[in-house]
């Protein structure tokens, strides 16, 4: 870690004299030292979010640089499962939103015992927020070929066989969520895996596209995913089939910029950015 | 535990291995009579699965054989279905190891000596059996080299695979599939399994090969 954080030193420090020397600023001399305007210090932030936030997140971030010019974000966008095994591997993240609290409490101290196992600490404690809700939706390819109406109806169908249904495999917050609906309706996952009628995706776009593509009869993905896809949404699970999901988000102790980063997770906070996720499916989490 | 993937992935191994040593000795022998231009034109189409990613050409087909366009719904509606079963493995495998097989055999045949194949004219001999007869025998080290590493390829494949087809337990899962799915889940012990059969299939593939060579040079040795 120390090493990667040396081995970056020159190019930081060389980006920093060059900004300085093309933007002439007066104030900042070039041997390095403060200038006083830590505006003038251009950072980089990096973010890993869900994949269900690409779009948002993506149109945010060209937000911010209204707001905060010398703050670049570079995104990592992937499961929550796999975005917490690059920071276990030692990624350098500055900001993780995940999209179930399960990775975010794998990575939380003050949670060490039951939710995290490991005892792992990457949280900085007090940054830790519940940022938004989700739903999650039952989509159809275009035309919808099995004429699925809803969860309870799938039921049926998938008990019948010869639905071939696609949900994220147990390490995405998403399959994790369908493998319960499954269960609220008296469903065995595995059974019917066995049977052929359950196709995994490696993370919730994965699934979106198979649906998009129609390359299957049905799918579970978030309200957002469909939404963004343009994807027909047939029903939406309820509190009781799945419980809520919420999207946390925290800085981390890897982060070489923590000011900046609470800085970013502050505005993800503000109605700006909660127009932007509303128009997308989500709503703000209670 | 669940055999399928082992037996999917060699079923898709097996028939794409056949059809890609058929189909790319076929276009070897007659590419290479073809004009320059339209041969150099036809060689870096089929040559291109070699060097495109093969989430590229998985793209590719799904663009082309998925049901949301025109030749995936034309051949749903004659009841052949390319992604999410197992032909369509064998459709991605035999593409992504096409120009394998091609280009080897080609380079056999091109340096072949025809002169042989003229001296069986003079004899009166057909086309076909100087082909089978004299000029595969002659070229039996490229073209077996070819078909093995094509099976091998087809085998490992995953990129284009996992595109068209996913990932279905008892359906579509193959080895590679299996392994990453293991893996993504956290299921490092299930992961390490099937590296060992796939290290075990390959050795093998490999062991054979040599095992053929040496077999082709002794017999070289003692004509």
């Amino acid at each position: 870690m120390k090493s990667k954080a040396v081995s970056k030193l020159p190019g930081i420090m060389l980006a920093l004299v060059l900004a300085m020397a093309v933007t002439a600023c007066g104030q900042a001399s070039s041997d390095g030292l403060p200038s006083g305007t830590p505006a003038a210090e251009p950072v980089e932030l990096t973010v890993f979010a869900a994949a269900s936030m690409t779009e948002t997140l993506t149109e945010i971030a060209g937000m911010y640089k209204a707001v905060e010019p010398n703050v670049s974000i570079v995104f990592n966008f992937d499961s929550s499962g796999t975005l917490q095994r690059q920071i276990e591997e030692g990624a350098v993240c500055d900001l993780f939103i995940s999209a179930a609290q399960k990775q975010m409490d794998a990575l939380d101290a003050s949670l060490s015992g039951k939710d995290n196992p490991k005892g792992q600490d990457y949280v900085e404690q007090g940054t830790r927020v519940n940022l938004l809700e989700n739903k999650v939706a039952l989509v159809v390819p275009e035309g919808n070929p099995k004429g699925i109406t809803g969860f309870a109806d799938l039921a049926e169908k998938l008990k019948a066989g010869g639905v071939l249904m696609a949900m994220g495999n147990s390490d995405v917050p998403v399959g994790q969520y369908t493998k319960k609906i499954l269960a609220s309706f008296g469903l065995d996952e595995t059974e019917l895996a066995k049977a052929g009628c359950i196709t995994y995706g490696s993370n919730v776009k994965e699934v979106t596209t198979q649906v998009y593509e129609a390359s299957v009869d049905c799918g579970v993905v978030y309200a957002t995913d469909a939404f963004s896809a343009g994807l027909e949404v047939v029903d939406t699970a309820t509190k009781e089939m799945c419980g809520q999901i919420i999207y946390p988000a925290a800085v981390l102790k890897t982060s070489r910029n923590r000011e900046a980063a609470q800085a970013f997770l502050d505005y993800l906070k503000t109605d700006a950015c909660m127009d932007v996720f509303e128009k997308a499916g989500f709503s703000p989490a209670e | 535990m669940d055999w399928f993937p082992l037996w999917n992935s060699l079923r898709i191994a097996a028939i794409s291995g056949v059809l890609v040593f058929f189909t790319g000795i076929l276009c070897a022998y007659y590419i290479a009579r073809l004009p320059r231009v339209v041969k150099g034109i036809l060689d870096v189409i089929l040559t291109l699965p070699l060097v495109l990613p093969p989430t590229v050409c998985g793209w590719f087909l799904l663009m082309i054989f998925g049901l949301r366009h025109p030749v995936g719904q034309l051949l749903q509606q004659i009841g052949v279905r390319f992604v999410m079963t197992w032909y369509g493995g064998v459709l991605a495998a035999s593409v992504v190891a096409f120009p394998l097989m091609y280009r080897t055999a080609r380079g056999a045949f091109e340096s072949f000596d025809e002169t042989l194949a003229w001296s069986g004219k003079t004899l009166g001999l057909s086309n076909t059996f100087i082909f089978w007869r004299i000029r595969m025998p002659a070229c039996r080290q490229g073209i077996l080299a070819g078909a093995v590493l094509a099976f091998a390829r087809a085998l490992g494949e995953y990129g284009a695979t996992s595109m068209l087809i996913g990932f279905t337990p008892g359906r579509t899962a193959t080895i590679s599939t299996t392994v990453y799915q293991l893996w993504r889940t956290g299921d490092d012990a299930g992961a390490l399994v099937w590296v060992l059969v796939n290290l075990a299939i390959s050795a093998a593939v490999l062991l054979a090969v040599n095992l053929l060579e040496r077999k082709n040079r002794q017999g070289r040795r003692a004509v």
